[in-house]
């Protein structure tokens, strides 16, 4: 081409923005803190999920000054910010949707002091979930959301996402557990929402950042409740011939009053992968698994564990298994959890959907799952917090294949579209990221919609933080049409 | 660009990995850097980045090299991925692709000098003229810091190379001792006490002449010819034992894997036991006895290549259960020392940080004694152990299981 487009000049100078942006981020947070070099750009170009886009520059602070004077470069050399934890999001929440800066929050791992008496702590968004219940366990403490990842993620991951876990159907997600934080706002101020408070007054600027997904600021502490460890637990390894029988136990467990820490299942596919890994014993000829866990009082949980076995027994389990000491357990609890990662003996390539379904239609949404799966030719095995509805069907594949990647994106439309239909959402608490952004108007209404994007407007008016995530390109002056359905969670 | 050995990581070897990132909390340098490109599903991403075209650079030297090789992600990595096998073939790629004097030094020390018998005892010869003139100050402070780690050299029992020694009691089968290169030269009492106990335990031992080095540092550095040379002569040593014992648990772990490199390298790792195993195992069937409790206690401490890669815990903690030694826990996560072969003098600062932190934590069992499987390690506890001014002993786990044998002997003899 003689005539260089204007797209080319405008790409020539934005990579120029961004040589000048890092040169001045380098002199001001030294060379070690920042990295360009294409190969570190590549690598930090992917989280856990599918989609990938490199980023222009790496930064990584250590301070809440340092997130403050990058945002504040940043605004002014006109780049926008993205921030990335651990890299275990599946929706693409940490992914740069261009040349942007990519800040990493790994660094920012203190835990502050440890109020004892009101079981509160602040910690900084890079410190890895489960460091944080080590840390508290002598003081009989928990920090209660318990993703899969939480060996893993990060608290800031965490609140951005909202993220749960297996014993949020008792004890709440993220926000549920977060008392107040600091934000580094997209022009570099630096404020605190919230309170030790479970209340705070005003408006709720606190829950309005958990879940934002770093679109309207950037979170550099946070004060975090902490649950007394439970004294008593009790986790029970159920099996059952049909999956409509673990279903009915499910929904027989939360009529007859219980509220179990935990209540998991997984189907049979996905109990083979995962016992070839963890080793718990569990039963690989069931058609469907279910681990359930009642914390408490020493006489209560074992009430509770005989209720659970009761209505195990009257839907013909065939394995009520006990967990008999702490090792057991733990055991059960690591094939749970490494349930995704183990999808990788089949396939090279996975993915893992995130979706809610109203607890009683949970056996109509699995007996679809399987028909999607039928009809579009992708294995998909089934894990999921049965407790609370939300599905987590992982489609296992070789993405090299031609075609298949096509056939992955329409059964995850089928997914969401089933899921919708019967009255469920969009996402249980993986986030809306890139992956979903696009089936936002199957939930919301324009005026949703718009609603939603006034409020982004309004905290970043310039689009300095996390562009192209959540909120649908075009939300405040295009029409998505599509009602929510009759009945849907929105 | 891309890759150009046959040792290079394999698509297999790459795709087996789905990014979801549960290796990250277990790898040392994650944990030090908090990077991405410092973990274990940043270095397999560099990698299918060259895969797909991009070239060796030095970037990816430097990501590559950060690597301790530890292995730690292997065993919480819920899809298999041989991440050891890959980083080999990385560093194969690595070292074939780029050059320059350190380069050559490298393999110089690793894959050549190792390998010959009189290259190590001039080596040795040095050593021991430095430590006794303490002259070791003059050495490079990377290097130096290593050197205060060593065993005394003044006294050492000879080479075990061509001895043979028959079995006390039933007789077992025939058991060759790998003498290795620095264990041979540098950590005789652990080969003693490996040959007693051996015959003790009913094995005729040989350390048959015409073995090498197992290659294991040339392996993990990628001089891949240098390494299957060394696996062919090792194979063609250790044919027709029983079994070969190793009293190194790096050594170890390499030559259960010699199938990486040569062809029938299957057969010989169902021969290649750790010293560990052998003597747990005749500890258990009653061969070899259990003193009873002496009020003392002893720190373990897992080697990488004996814990991740070997999946060996349980026998040492018997054997010195056995010693009359109460075991104490140092790490329930079994984080690497930062020895990791050559890497203390590649990547001082993060070995420095590693084995600190060691150090660090085994002072804080107050036991008087810390027992390492592994040569490297051995010398990074005491480096570390002695900068903090403590006079804890390290010593290999059948060297204390021996040491108490032949105490209990004496005690017995006087009565």
């Amino acid at each position: 081409m003689l005539i260089p487009s204007c797209l080319t000049v405008r790409n020539h100078y934005y990579h120029m923005v961004v040589r000048s942006l890092e040169l001045e981020l380098r002199r001001r947070l030294g060379d070690e803190q920042v990295a360009s070099d294409p190969l570190d750009l590549y690598v930090f170009g992917k989280d856990a999920g599918l989609v990938r886009g490199e980023p222009g520059l790496v930064v990584f602070p250590r301070s809440t000054d340092e997130v403050a004077t990058i945002m504040r470069l940043a605004g002014r050399h006109g780049v926008p910010v993205v921030p990335r934890g651990s890299g275990t999001g599946l929706a693409g929440g940490a992914v740069t949707t261009g040349p942007h800066v990519l800040l990493v929050t790994t660094n920012m791992n203190r835990i502050g002091r440890l109020d004892v008496e009101n079981r509160c702590v602040w910690v900084q968004p890079g410190v890895i979930n489960l460091d944080l219940s080590v840390h508290t366990t002598p003081f009989g403490l928990h920090y209660a959301p318990d993703p899969s990842s939480q060996s893993v993620c990060t608290i800031g991951g965490n609140v951005a996402n909202n993220s749960g876990g297996p014993h949020c159907l008792a004890e709440g997600t993220t926000v549920n557990h977060v008392l107040a934080m600091e934000i580094v706002t997209p022009d570099g101020d630096i404020v605190v929402v919230g309170g030790p408070a479970p209340d705070p007054i005003g408006l709720d600027v606190r829950g309005l950042m958990v879940g934002s997904e770093g679109t309207l600021g950037i979170v550099t502490d946070v004060l975090v409740n902490l649950l007394p460890n439970p004294p008593a637990s009790r986790t029970i390894l159920l099996a059952f011939p049909e999956v409509e029988q673990a279903a009915a136990t499910v929904s027989g467990i939360i009529a007859n009053g219980l509220v179990p820490a935990a209540l998991e299942m997984m189907d049979q596919p996905m109990t083979i992968a995962v016992e070839r890994f963890a080793n718990a014993g569990f039963p690989t000829e069931a058609a469907a698994v279910l681990i359930a866990e009642v914390t408490g009082h020493p006489s209560a949980v074992d009430a509770e564990a005989e209720v659970v076995r009761r209505l195990a027994a009257s839907h013909q389990a065939t394995v009520i298994r006990i967990a008999s000491d702490e090792a057991e357990r733990e055991r059960i609890w690591l094939g749970r959890k490494s349930a995704f990662g183990a999808i990788a003996q089949m396939n090279p390539d996975y993915y893992l959907h995130d979706t809610v379904v109203p607890r009683t239609r949970l056996v109509e949404a699995i007996k679809q799952t399987y028909a999607i799966s039928k009809r579009h030719g992708i294995p998909m095995l089934n894990v999921f917090h049965a407790g609370d509805g939300n599905l987590h069907p992982l489609m296992s594949f070789d993405a090299s294949v031609p075609g298949v990647m096509e056939r992955v994106e329409a059964a995850g439309k089928d997914l969401i579209e089933l899921c919708v239909a019967i009255g469920g959402s969009l996402s249980g608490e993986h986030g809306i990221g890139l992956e979903k952004r696009d089936y936002m108007h199957l939930v919301f209404d324009e005026m949703d919609l718009d609603a939603q994007a006034r409020v982004r407007e309004a905290l970043d008016p310039d689009g300095k933080l996390n562009p192209g995530k959540i909120v649908p390109q075009g939300s405040r002056c295009f029409d998505f049409g599509q009602p929510p359905p009759e009945g849907a969670w929105v | 660009m891309g890759w150009v050995t046959d040792h290079a990581p394999t698509e297999d070897e790459l795709s087996s990995c789905i990014q979801c990132g549960l290796c990250l909390p277990s790898c040392p340098t994650f944990r030090l850097t908090g990077l991405e490109t410092a973990s274990p599903r940043g270095r397999l991403t560099a990698m299918s980045a060259v895969a797909a075209g991009r070239p060796v650079d030095r970037r990816f030297e430097e990501i590559m090299g950060a690597c301790l090789q530890c292995r730690a992600c292997e065993v919480v990595c819920p899809s298999f991925v041989p991440f050891g096998r890959a980083m080999e073939g990385a560093r194969a790629e690595i070292a074939a692709q780029t050059s320059g004097v350190d380069r050559r030094l490298r393999r110089l020390v690793t894959a050549r000098l190792l390998r010959s018998r009189i290259a190590v005892r001039l080596g040795t010869l040095a050593v021991s003229i430095a430590q006794l003139a303490r002259l070791d100050r003059l050495a490079p402070r990377r290097i130096r810091r290593s050197l205060a780690g060593l065993r005394s050299l003044r006294g050492r029992p000879p080479s075990i190379v061509g001895r043979t020694r028959t079995a006390q009691g039933e007789r077992r089968g025939v058991a060759a001792v790998l003498a290795g290169c620095v264990m041979d030269a540098w950590f005789g009492d652990v080969h003693t006490a490996t040959v007693e106990l051996l015959t003790a335990a009913g094995w005729e031992v040989v350390s048959p002449r015409g073995q090498t080095c197992c290659g294991a540092l040339a392996a993990h550095d990628g001089w891949a010819d240098d390494t299957r040379k060394m696996a062919s002569t090792n194979m063609a040593a250790f044919r027709g034992v029983d079994l070969v014992v190793v009293n190194s648990a790096g050594c170890g772990a390499h030559m259960k894997e010699y199938d990486h490199w040569v062809d029938g390298g299957e057969e010989l790792a169902t021969r290649v036991v750790d010293v560990n195993e052998v003597v747990a195992e005749a500890i258990a069937d009653g061969t070899l006895p259990r003193l009873s409790a002496d009020g003392g206690t002893v720190a373990v401490q897992d080697p990488c290549h004996l814990r991740h890669v070997q999946r060996i815990t349980e026998q040492p903690r018997a054997i010195l259960a056995a010693a009359g030694l109460t075991v104490v826990e140092i790490d329930p996560e079994g984080r690497c020392c930062g020895a990791a072969g050559i890497y203390s003098v590649l990547e001082p600062e993060m070995s420095r940080r590693l084995g600190s932190s060691k150090a660090d934590q085994v002072q804080a069992t107050g036991a008087p004694l810390v027992a390492s499987a592994n040569p490297g390690c051995e010398i990074q506890l005491r480096t570390y152990l002695s900068e903090l001014g403590h006079g804890v002993r390290v010593a290999h786990p059948v060297e204390i299981y021996w040491e108490a044998l032949q105490r209990a002997e004496r005690r017995a003899a006087v009565r």
